[in-house]
């Protein structure tokens, strides 16, 4: 992508940023239903804390959910951000952008803009919500830094992949028949439970599971504090998903161009 | 194909373009040739091909055969160099309602490598030049059918495109609508010199706009040619004139060397014009001479919807809604 194609992307940005602010049911619930489920689970489940190897003395379940909330916002909102590609393309914005001498790249890039400043607004306000109701962060800055820069990258990650589906199918029913997949992906990992109590196929699926890889990263930066190792266990599962949704989504639209011109 | 060569001649030529999809030929060998400061109309009943081949010269297609150029560049080889040369009104105004006028204006800007500065006064200008300046804040979303196809067109003039294609820019649009859209295309090709490249499924449309146009039919270009001209071809315009019973015989002797007599109902005489609707005034003066009265006139020339009548055996789908801005040719 040329020098010039850098405008283009932040104009394509702050369009996909601004739409998503300007429809309530693309955040909204993306914001609700994660701090819906901590809720629950923080009262419903406060005693699991109290049995011990489950969280470090001194922390409280809410801090072992902040993880899962973040990840959980930003699952809404990288599929929300594949969809409004979809979107694009059924209302026939994604052609008036391919009729202009825009850089091909800067229309994925400019799209899932949207989906990491949203992952990245979610970091930030589920740690700032919480943190009044005991969520903090042992890490301090840096590890509040680090668990940021994870939902940047999931959000990416998903978007990539759910922006490839957009640009396959052209649906965005499509693309939201994908979230899920994704839900029972995060209920199948330590996300919400530890693995520690759970059994048989449950424990093996959960611990196989790379996002329970990433959200044991972010929980550590959480309970116990900062380390490298921590904070590069919560980015590598994203940082992948990006690599493989990028090069997914890139593929899709050289294939989708590729019959156009 | 050489640039060079593609810009000795029209600003669009397409020769022997093809377009398949699987068994279907939506375009089945369409040659054309625009003139540059030409509006042409590209006429059709839906179905006929002409978004397809609009979609090629604009490159959001590859043909399956044949060649294009637009603006001296080959469709296929030179695509980017024919995006940044053209401005684009698709049908359906593909237009983000969760963004205001203005905005999308500013980001069109930046899509085509205007600065911001320059950007931000071209929007003002293209904003006072549609009128739409006092909505040009408020979310795309609340506007008119009208309002969005003006915006649209402002979006496509961006970057003062030598050629503008405006795929059925009024369909869906009341007459007040349309006639003002038909009023700015008129004005941006007698100012600018824009060569427009207008589809349409309104026979009046490309009546009132096109100095030519071509017609297709199942992918194939079945007339082309000035309105004029086409209609000329198809016959000659037909004066009706209610005259008292009896004197038909002598009204028609009047007009003898006027036009030559057709069929009719009683107390009517009918005559084909040789001469053209200009020779009405004469027939009137012979009636008056011979003291014949005149109760009703009428004077039929041919439509465009005759001249795809008398290509294609049937009649153009849409002809009927765009009786509602008739220009005075009765349709017959």
């Amino acid at each position: 992508m040329s020098s010039a194609a850098a405008p283009q992307v932040l104009a394509l940005s702050r369009r996909a940023i601004l739409r998503f602010a300007r429809q309530p049911s693309s955040w909204a619930p993306a914001t609700i239903f994660p701090l819906l489920l901590v809720a629950v689970n923080s009262s419903a489940m406060a005693a699991v804390a109290e049995i011990p190897g489950i969280v470090p003395p001194g922390t409280t379940f809410l801090m072992f959910l902040l993880p899962a909330a973040i990840i959980q916002g930003v699952l809404f909102g990288g599929i929300n951000g594949g969809a409004e590609l979809a979107v694009d393309i059924q209302g026939g914005f994604f052609d008036r952008l391919v009729a202009s001498p825009v850089s091909r790249p800067a229309i994925l890039i400019g799209r899932l803009a949207g989906a990491v400043a949203f992952g990245v607004f979610q970091a930030v306000f589920f740690q700032l919500l919480l943190w009044p109701f005991g969520a903090e962060v042992l890490g301090g800055i840096a590890a509040r830094f680090a668990l940021v820069i994870v939902a940047a990258f999931a959000s990416l990650g998903i978007g990539s992949v759910a922006s490839g589906l957009a640009v396959r199918t052209g649906q965005p029913e499509a693309v939201q028949g994908y979230f899920p997949l994704l839900f029972i992906l995060l209920f199948l990992s330590s996300a919400f439970f530890p693995t520690q109590l759970m059994s048989g196929w449950y424990q093996r699926v959960a611990e196989a599971n790379p996002i329970t890889w990433m959200i044991d990263g972010m929980r550590e930066l959480v309970l116990v504090g900062w380390s490298w190792s921590a904070a590069l266990a919560a980015v590598a599962v994203p940082g992948v998903l990006c690599v493989i949704g990028m090069i997914f989504a890139t593929r899709q639209l050289d294939r989708r161009l590729a019959v156009a011109s | 194909m050489s640039v060079e060569m593609n810009q000795q001649r029209g600003p669009i030529v397409a020769e022997g373009l093809v377009r398949e999809f699987g068994e279907i030929r939506a375009v089945d060998g369409v040659d054309l040739e625009v003139a540059g400061g030409e509006v042409f109309g590209f006429l059709g009943p839906n179905g006929a091909g002409k978004s397809t081949t609009v979609r090629i010269l604009t490159t959001l297609l590859r043909p399956t055969g044949g060649r294009a150029s637009v603006a001296g560049f080959d469709v296929v080889d030179d695509a980017a160099l024919v995006r940044a040369s053209i401005g684009v009104a698709l049908q359906d105004a593909s237009i983000d309602p969760l963004m205001t006028g203005r905005e999308l204006l500013h980001l069109q800007a930046t899509l085509y490598g205007i600065g911001r500065r320059a950007g931000r006064e071209r929007s003002n200008e293209l904003l006072e030049r549609v009128g739409l300046t006092e909505a040009a804040d408020r979310l795309v979303g609340g506007y008119s059918g009208g309002m969005r196809r003006r915006l649209d067109l402002a979006l496509a003039l961006m970057h003062e495109p030598s050629v503008l294609f405006l795929d059925e820019p009024t369909t869906g649009l009341d007459p007040m609508s349309r006639v003002n859209l038909w009023d700015e295309v008129r004005r941006l090709n007698s100012e600018l010199g824009t060569t427009v490249f207008l589809t349409t499924q309104y026979l009046e449309e490309a009546d009132e706009l096109a100095h030519r146009v071509a017609i297709i039919d199942a992918g194939r270009i079945v007339r082309e040619g000035a309105p004029a001209t086409l209609k000329a071809q198809v016959g000659l315009p037909t004066l009706l004139v209610d005259v008292d019973p009896g004197a038909e015989d002598r009204a028609r002797s009047a007009m003898a060397t006027i036009g030559e007599p057709r069929p009719t109902r009683a107390g009517r005489v009918a005559i084909g014009l040789f001469e053209g609707a200009s020779s009405a005034a004469d027939a009137v003066r012979a009636l008056d001479a011979a003291g014949i009265a005149i109760h009703y006139m009428e004077l039929n020339t041919p439509t465009l919807d005759d001249v795809f009548a008398e290509a294609t055996g049937r009649r153009l789908e849409g002809a009927d809604a765009s009786a509602d801005v008739t220009t005075g040719e009765s349709g017959s």
